[in-house]
């Protein structure tokens, strides 16, 4: 005769939604953002470097700015997540509802991937107007100059700019961002659920954040030693996520390898998703 | 069927390291039965919100175990038809009043033309028709508190569990939610309610608990238990002074004890709220 009640997606979806206002409509989240857009806008009005120099610098900065801003996005938002719902004992009010623990919690880690998604495509947005902006800045540049230069090296030039201003391997790069940063906030989540201080929560992310970017390097150095080992295996390799080098080389950059170093973040997301659950399922409210 | 029970329900608190635990609840044996309200009373620290988490499954039990009409308290869907109301509520601070409502109603798997028509008359019903579309954040206690009934309503649930419902209600707004607790009761809904103002209790439950230091200490019928079956009170009007000598004589020839004679005092509260009707620009119109 009990109805059973089984894992809803709508429930999981509206909590997602709630998340996502509830962070959007905070001062917090606008200020980064605008921050954000006004560094990334501020990249194009560097005018130091010469042609081909001026564009990979845009894309230098532009992509690094949007790695540094979205990681900080993401930090904050997911830190505190928890410890508001918790202080504020909403989340009481939740669970009385007839939903799920499991449910509650990936609600609330999809809201804070929005956000980022949201907040990666706006700044997207003006990377994209910063390169757009530079590329006539240089081609007005060229034009002036097309007296003193023959005619097929003026198309050469030409040609060469807008190839490298519509490289369609920023898209993969900042694509790679994203699952770099919804494995961030997952990071974030994880610590969230055993601990009840947004600072802790935080500081302990930004660690892993930066571990992350330094793995490579610390395995080369210290990669005998045990500890360092058993850390690295905890510490996922964020700088694997990182292809802004060869889009500024002009490498191309494979699917085969987007693919590869997506499903790696997607892996171990899913890993700590299940670990942050297993920990949540557990946790006295 | 019973709205509620539990059997041998106890709870201890790990109090962190080397601290040991602290005794919350111990072996309560609690049954509320359909359709009644029932007024769960005692101190602070005596148990009552705890009871109304391990019912709701909000925290884990040590011992025993718990219904909501017969479903486990740890299956999800022992919740279907419940109503939480928890003590002091905080919401949503960046949500206003009809998008907290959308919001908890849309988590009971309501959608649509009729969640807004439940809202609206929800909205009425408690008396925040006209601040539907602030935020939260602006909400007065009083207001807050009223939200978070409307957020337990939302799905029209049998069962409602209501912590302190009226702590910090201005007198008004405490009658307002006493009145509707005893429309709900009319409605046929069961309701389980915790508070340790009695006065309060008292005209709206059938039957009550008290609850100290974790343990069940006195149950039973408010009005058997209150009643006070050696005395007898009588209230006259327009009586003069020797008909009251006579009244006593009377009483003591008929082998009785006169314990008191004096004027009935009204309570305080039907001063205040009286002094409010009477005031001539009306009573403050609610928010
Ligand atoms: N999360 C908790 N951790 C430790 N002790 C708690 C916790 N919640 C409640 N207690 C303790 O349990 C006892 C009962 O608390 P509670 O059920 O909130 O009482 P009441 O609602 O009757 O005021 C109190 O002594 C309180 O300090
Ligand atoms: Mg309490």
């Amino acid at each position: 005769m009990t109805e059973r009640v089984g894992f809803s997606a709508g429930r999981v979806g509206t909590i997602a939604l709630n998340t996502f206002t509830e962070s959007v409509r905070q001062k917090v989240y606008y200020i980064l953002l605008i921050f954000a857009l006004v560094v990334i806008a501020s990249a194009s009005f560097f005018a130091q470097f010469s042609f081909s120099e001026q564009l990979k610098f845009v894309k230098d900065f532009c992509l690094g700015a949007l790695s540094v801003f979205g990681a900080l996005i993401a930090i904050i938002g997911t830190a505190q997540m928890l410890p508001a719902e918790l202080e504020n004992r909403t989340i009481y009010t939740i669970l009385a509802k007839p939903v799920r623990r499991g449910e509650f919690l990936l609600g609330k880690y999809l809201g804070s991937v929005c956000l980022v998604a949201v907040s990666l495509l706006f700044m997207g947005l003006m990377f994209g107007a910063a390169l757009w902006f530079k590329e006539h800045r240089l081609i007005a540049e060229a034009l002036a100059m097309a007296e003193s230069t023959p005619a097929d090296e003026l198309q050469h030039t030409l040609q060469q700019i807008r190839a490298e201003a519509l490289d369609p391997d920023i898209l993969k790069g900042v694509l790679l961002i994203f699952v770099k940063l919804a494995l961030l906030a997952v990071v974030t989540l994880l610590v969230s659920t055993f601990s009840t201080s947004m600072v802790f929560n935080v500081a302990v992310t930004v660690m892993v954040f930066l571990a992350g970017h330094l793995r490579g390097v610390a395995t080369e150095a210290w990669g005998e030693m045990l500890w360092v080992r058993a850390l690295l295996a905890i510490v996922p390799d964020l700088s694997a996520f990182n292809v802004a080098d060869d889009i500024i080389l002009g490498n191309v950059i494979p699917w085969g390898h987007v693919g590869k170093v997506a499903l790696y973040g997607l892996v171990r997301t899913v890993i700590l998703l299940a670990a942050a659950h297993l920990i949540f399922s557990r946790r006295e409210i | 069927m019973d709205a509620i029970r539990t059997e041998n329900l106890t709870k201890k608190y790990a109090l962190g390291w080397r601290r040991g635990k602290l005794l919350a609840l111990e072996r309560l044996n609690l049954r509320v039965h359909e359709g009644e309200v029932y007024g769960l009373l005692g101190p602070n620290g005596s148990g009552k919100s705890t009871t109304l988490k391990l019912i709701l499954g909000l925290v884990t039990r040590t011992e025993g175990e718990a219904w909501i009409f017969d479903v486990p308290c740890d299956q999800v869907a022992s919740r279907l038809h419940v109503g939480f109301l928890p003590e002091n509520p905080y919401f949503y601070r960046y949500l206003t009043g009809v998008e907290t409502l959308e919001f908890y109603g849309r988590l009971c798997g309501m959608r649509g033309a009729a969640l807004q028509k439940r809202i609206d008359a929800l909205l009425e019903l408690v008396g925040l028709a006209r601040a539907r579309d602030r935020r939260l954040a602006g909400y007065s206690k009083g207001m807050l508190q009223r939200i978070g009934l409307a957020q337990a309503l939302v799905h029209d649930p049998k069962l409602l569990l209501l912590d302190e419902p009226t702590a910090g209600v201005d007198p008004i707004g405490s009658r307002d939610i006493r009145d509707l607790i005893l429309r709900l009761k009319q409605m046929g809904k069961t309701v389980l309610l915790c508070s340790h103002l009695l006065a309060q209790v008292q005209d709206v439950c059938d039957r009550i608990g008290i609850l100290n230091l974790g343990q069940m200490i006195l149950e039973g019928d408010v009005r058997t238990l209150i009643r006070d079956q050696r005395r007898l009170s009588f209230t006259v009007q327009n009586l003069p002074a020797e008909g009251q000598a006579r009244v006593e004589e009377a009483v003591r020839a008929a082998g009785g004890q006169v314990i008191a004679v004096e004027h009935p005092q009204t309570t305080l509260e039907s001063l205040f709220l009286d002094a409010l009707r009477k005031d001539e620009r009306g009573m403050r119109q609610h928010d």
